[in-house]
C-alpha cells in the first residue's frame, strides 16, 4: 500500500483509520510519524485556546463611541432621564433596606449572642476599632480583585466574630422571653418585607439574597422557637 | 457569576465603571479570538474588535444568563467578525491558498512562542479556511456549528479543515519534527490538567 494521502492523515486526528490503514500504519513509520504530527498540530491549537492575548481595542477609543451611542450614562443623560414610579421608589427602598439591615444586623447579632435586643449601656468603642473604622473607610482599592478579597475576608471576619460571641460572650443575656421573641419576629418579618422589594429591583444582588435568605431562616426559626415557650392553645403556625 | 451578573446590570444601567470592567475581564479572550480570525491584518482586526465590544454592549440586556457571559461574549465575536470578513468579501474564497513568498514561518523552538508560531502560519491560510482552522480546532466549534456560521456544508467544513491541516504542517514543519516539541506533548500526555 502506498503512503497515505495528507488530507487522510490530517482527518486521522478526529476519525478513526480504517482496518487497512490500521495495518498500513503499524508497518510504515512515515505515515505514522506524520499522523502523530497532524495530532500534535491539532493539540497545539486546542491549547491554543486558553491563551490570554494582548487586547487590540483601547478603552479611551470604546468609551467614546459608547458615550455618543448613549451606552456610558454620562451624567447630563443621568440628570434628564424622566423619573418614574420605578425610580422614585427606590431611594426610599434602598434608605429604609440600609436602616434595617443596620438595626436588623445590630439586633440579631445581639440576640444570636444571647444578649438582649435593645443595649442597656451605651459602649464607648474601643479605640483601636475606632481607629480601624476610620482606616476602613478611607480604604482604596487598586483592581477589582483586590476590592473582592478584602469584602471576602471582611465577610468572614464578621461571620467569625459573630460565632464567637454567639458561643463566648454572656453579657447582658437577657432570657428569651415570648415578648423579645415576638418583637424579633417582628423586626425580621419587616427586614425579609423590604429585602424582598429590593430583591425586585436587584434580583440578582448577592448581598440583599443573603439578607433576604437569611431573614426567612431567622424567621423561621424564631417561629419556631416561640412556640416552643408557648401554651400549646396559643401556638403559631404564620406570623 | 454573580458578581459578574452585578457588573452586567451596572453596565446595562451606563455605569462606565462595570463597562470598563466587563471590557478589562473579557478583551484579552475576546480581541484574541478576532485577530485570530483577521489573521495579520492588524488595522482591520482592531477595527472590527471595536465593533464587536460595541456590539457586545449593545446586546446586553439580551443577555439572559442562560450560559456564562464569556461563551455568549464570544459567540458574539465570532459572528460579527465573520459577517465583517463577509463584507470585506474576504470569505468568499474557501480554497486553502498558501500564498507563494510565505512557505515556511520564523522557526521558534521556545515553547511561550509555538501559539504564535501558529497563529502566524494560519495568518498564511485563505481567510476562509483560517476561520474553519480556528472556529474548529482552537475554538471547539463543531463542523455543523461551522457549517451554519460561514454558510457552508458541514462536509465542506471537514474537507477545509483537512487541507488546511495540511497546509500549516507544510508551514510548521520545523516545529512539528523537532524533538523538543515531541517532548512537550509528551509531557502532556502524563500531566494532569491543572482543574
Amino acid at each position: 500500500m502506498s503512503h497515505l494521502p495528507t488530507e487522510r492523515l490530517a482527518a486521522l486526528v478526529d476519525e478513526p483509520p480504517t482496518g487497512s490503514e490500521l495495518a498500513h500504519l503499524a508497518s510504515c513509520a512515515d505515515c505514522a510519524r506524520e499522523r502523530t504530527s497532524y495530532q500534535t498540530l491539532a493539540e497545539l491549537a486546542n491549547a491554543d485556546s486558553a491563551r490570554i492575548g494582548v487586547p487590540i481595542t483601547r478603552w479611551e477609543q470604546l468609551a467614546q463611541r459608547l458615550v455618543a451611542d448613549g451606552m456610558i450614562d454620562d451624567g447630563a443623560k443621568r440628570s434628564a432621564r424622566p423619573v418614574g414610579a420605578h425610580s422614585r421608589r427606590r431611594p426610599w427602598v434602598q434608605a429604609a433596606a440600609a436602616v434595617l439591615l443596620v438595626v436588623g444586623g445590630m439586633m440579631g447579632g445581639r440576640y444570636t449572642a444571647g444578649a438582649g435586643l435593645l443595649p442597656s449601656t451605651p459602649r464607648a468603642p474601643a479605640s483601636g476599632a475606632q481607629a480601624g473604622s476610620g482606616a476602613e473607610s478611607t480604604t482604596r482599592f487598586a483592581s477589582v480583585d483586590e476590592a473582592r478579597a478584602a469584602q471576602r475576608r471582611a465577610q468572614l471576619t464578621y461571620q467569625s466574630a459573630t460565632a464567637f460571641l454567639a458561643a463566648l460572650d454572656t453579657s447582658n443575656r437577657a432570657p428569651d422571653t415570648p415578648a423579645s421573641m415576638r418583637t424579633r419576629l417582628a423586626a425580621l418579618d419587616r427586614t425579609r418585607q423590604v429585602m424582598g422589594e429590593a430583591l425586585q429591583d436587584s434580583p440578582y444582588d448577592p448581598v440583599i439574597n443573603g439578607y433576604y435568605i437569611s431573614a426567612s431562616g431567622q424567621r423561621e426559626a424564631t417561629l419556631q422557637q416561640l412556640n416552643t415557650v408557648m401554651p400549646a392553645s396559643m401556638r403559631l403556625t404564620s406570623y | 457569576m454573580d458578581h459578574e451578573l452585578l457588573l452586567i446590570r451596572r453596565a446595562i444601567s451606563g455605569d462606565e465603571a462595570a463597562l470598563r470592567a466587563l471590557w478589562t475581564r473579557h478583551a484579552p479572550h475576546i480581541d484574541l479570538v478576532v485577530r485570530r480570525l483577521t489573521g495579520g491584518d492588524a488595522d482591520m482586526a482592531a477595527d472590527i474588535a471595536q465593533e464587536v465590544w460595541i456590539q457586545i454592549f449593545r446586546a446586553l440586556p439580551s443577555y439572559r444568563g442562560d450560559s456564562q457571559f464569556s461563551t455568549w461574549a464570544h459567540r458574539i465575536a465570532v459572528n460579527r467578525t465573520l459577517n465583517a470578513l463577509r463584507k470585506t468579501r474576504r470569505l468568499q474564497d474557501l480554497e486553502t491558498e498558501v500564498q507563494e513568498d510565505s512557505a515556511s514561518v520564523e522557526p521558534d523552538h521556545e515553547r511561550t512562542f509555538v501559539a504564535q508560531s501558529i497563529e502566524a502560519a494560519a495568518a498564511q491560510l485563505s481567510p476562509g479556511a483560517r476561520a474553519v482552522f480556528t472556529l474548529h480546532d482552537v475554538e471547539g466549534y463543531t463542523h455543523e456549528e461551522i457549517a451554519e456560521e460561514l454558510g457552508i456544508t458541514s462536509g465542506g467544513s471537514k474537507s477545509q479543515l483537512f487541507k488546511a491541516r495540511g497546509k500549516l504542517r507544510k508551514l510548521l514543519a520545523h516545529l512539528l519534527d523537532e524533538p523538543s516539541l515531541r517532548s512537550i506533548r509528551k509531557e502532556r500526555e502524563h500531566v494532569a490538567p491543572a482543574y
